[in-house]
């Protein structure tokens, strides 16, 4: 019997070990430690804006065209061209662009994350920081998490902005069954600022939970390169469970009462 | 500090062999003999320790497992800079060091001395705190590690300068970054201060013309030169080699530890280099500790442990096949 609870038991426990080392890394940054090292900070956001943008942006522009092409047809069987706004503006704002953007996330930065730390482990790297009487968990950790919080939001709402203009090509232009003025009409009627907020908090705790999971895996790697191949396998599984439980629970708690949609009144 | 909630060091010794001095087998615990009591009152930090002689092996040791670790420590007339007091630690099953009691001296060039795989590197991450005992004590000028706060073990490491085995550069900065690192953490010297102290220790090291090149860019020797340099640069009390000969060529070995007398004769301290090579050790020891299955079997000034009757140290000293120590 015991056989049975011991994967998950093994499961809660590695929870809580991330949960922890989470902790500490998110009090390092609101207790503005992480400021000690702000150069560093500075050096990540340039990573993350020069290895990662264009690759983000790309991903969620060709969703952005397959929400457009999915709502124009969509909306053509049901005898409503003119409403492939409504599916356009709902797919990209609140589904698709959150997912696509916690998938690229995973997939470049999570990963990233995981290896550099993981090979800065065994090579001793991280043991010559702690040895020089740095906190490597501030140095290297805390950094990174503060670097995403100042650069994602603003790479997150551009390509909110690359998935519209996406699904706008997609839709007046290249299927080209309603007027741009008539899709705009639809598409902004169907969303408001306080949707573009929410889905940036969904971005947002996407991204964070992204960067805590790869700093915890490559932190602890082990086992030499298999070890940190290994740990960047398991926090890619991780990450795409939790960007769909973060996903999930956003729509439930952001529009699962309250669609905030302008019909019937 | 960084609390690993796993231990990254743990898989290191996974592959331990029984016998090797890495795992063991189910054992009894080597009780405490009256030796072991006079080794451990005698661990003052304020003095130098008196010679502690065994006549007999250890009355507990099982399998005669211990029967050459005398735990002769020839006195040396200064105190001691680092001190392990009755150390245990323990991998999962794999028990790496069992009752280890050393003292480390001040202002010495001091060798660790050990077969492979019986916890030279493990003594290295004790001292700055990387890693705890879990039974017994590590004192670092009198102050026990394992008990100082988070503030106070990155203050105390800043006393320490480490050599790892293969330099740890960041890979992320060139050679000049590297080296300048600690200085633009911890002090508050001008960039021009800071980059002038750099260039000269890359010049000591051999290093000069190299200080654009990014560490993948150096050969093995290049980063261990690189990663000497960086450990210096603060002017540290104690300095910690881990093996710094390994891979190196039988020259390059020879000027590393010319190179390593020369910063001693200049900038005193303790110095603890760990290795195997028996070369390097008649090249710059002046005090040497030899450790074997997680125990020091003799330790003392180096001219007196190459002089030692004991069969171990004998033997592994003089690097004989014929011996207690075999392949297993």
């Amino acid at each position: 019997m015991a056989g049975w609870f011991a994967l998950p038991r093994e499961w809660i426990s590695s929870f809580g070990e991330i949960a922890k080392f989470s902790g500490k890394i998110l009090g390092q940054v609101y207790s503005l430690r992480v400021l000690h090292f702000f150069g560093e900070t500075l050096r990540q956001c340039g990573v993350l804006i020069l290895g990662s943008t264009l690759v983000i942006w790309g991903l969620v522009f060709i969703v952005g065209l397959q929400c457009g092409i999915e709502g124009a047809y969509f909306t053509r069987a049901q005898g409503a061209p003119a409403y492939a706004g409504v599916f356009a503006a709902w797919c990209d704002l609140r589904e698709i662009v959150p997912y696509g953007f916690g998938y690229m996330m995973s997939a470049k930065v999570g990963t990233g994350i995981v290896a550099e730390l993981g090979s800065m482990r065994i090579s001793d790297e991280i043991d010559a920081l702690e040895v020089m009487g740095i906190d490597s968990v501030l140095f290297l950790c805390a950094t990174r998490l503060l670097a995403a919080w100042l650069v994602l939001p603003f790479m997150y709402m551009a390509a909110v902005g690359a998935g519209f203009f996406a699904s706008y090509l997609a839709v007046v232009q290249q299927i080209g069954e309603v007027s741009s003025g008539g899709f705009s009409l639809i598409f902004w009627m169907f969303q408001n600022p306080p949707d573009l907020l929410y889905s940036v908090i969904k971005g947002m705790v996407m991204a964070t939970a992204i960067v805590l999971v790869g700093c915890y895996y490559g932190y602890h790697a082990g086992g030499g390169p298999v070890g940190v191949g290994t740990a960047t396998a398991k926090s890619m599984v991780m990450n795409i469970v939790l960007v769909h439980l973060i996903g999930m629970l956003g729509t439930q708690v952001f529009w699962g009462a309250n669609p905030r949609a302008p019909i019937g009144g | 500090m960084s609390e690993t909630p796993r231990d990254p060091y743990a898989d290191r010794y996974d592959d331990a062999e029984p016998g090797d001095g890495l795992r063991d087998e189910p054992t009894t615990p080597v009780a405490a003999t009256p030796d072991d009591e006079r080794l451990r009152a005698d661990d003052s930090p304020a003095s130098a320790r008196a010679a502690v002689v065994r006549e007999a092996p250890p009355a507990a040791a099982d399998d005669d497992e211990y029967q050459w670790h005398t735990g002769l420590n020839r006195p040396t007339g200064v105190a001691d800079a680092v001190e392990f007091i009755d150390v245990h630690k323990a991998f999962g099953r794999n028990k790496i060091l069992r009752g280890l009691n050393m003292g480390l001296p001040e202002g010495k060039i001091s060798m660790i001395l050990g077969p492979s795989g019986t916890g030279k590197s493990v003594c290295i991450k004790h001292m700055v705190g990387l890693l705890y005992p879990d039974e017994g004590d590590v004192l670092v000028h009198g102050e026990s590690v394992p008990n100082m706060t988070d503030d106070e073990l990155f203050d105390m490491r800043k006393r320490f300068g480490v050599l790892f085995q293969d330099g740890a550069l960041f890979g992320s900065m060139n050679l000049i970054d590297n080296v300048a690192f600690p200085l633009r953490q911890h002090t508050d010297k001008s960039e021009d201060e800071i980059l002038d102290i750099v260039r000269r220790r890359l010049d000591e090291v051999g290093l000069g013309s190299a200080h654009d090149k990014m560490p993948n860019e150096l050969s093995g020797g290049m980063r261990k030169r690189a990663g000497f340099a960086r450990a210096l640069v603060l002017d540290p009390n104690i300095v910690l080699f881990d093996e710094p000969d390994s891979g190196l060529d039988p020259v390059r070995t020879a000027l590393l530890c010319e190179l390593i007398q020369e910063i001693h004769e200049e900038n005193g301290g303790c110095y603890t280099v760990i290795t195997h090579d028996i070369m390097s050790a008649r090249r710059v020891a002046e005090f040497i500790s030899v450790l074997w299955k997680g125990r020091i079997v003799e330790s003392g000034p180096a001219e007196e442990l190459f002089n030692s009757e004991n069969a171990f140290v004998r033997q592994f000293l003089s690097g004989e096949s014929q011996g207690p120590l075999g392949m297993e």
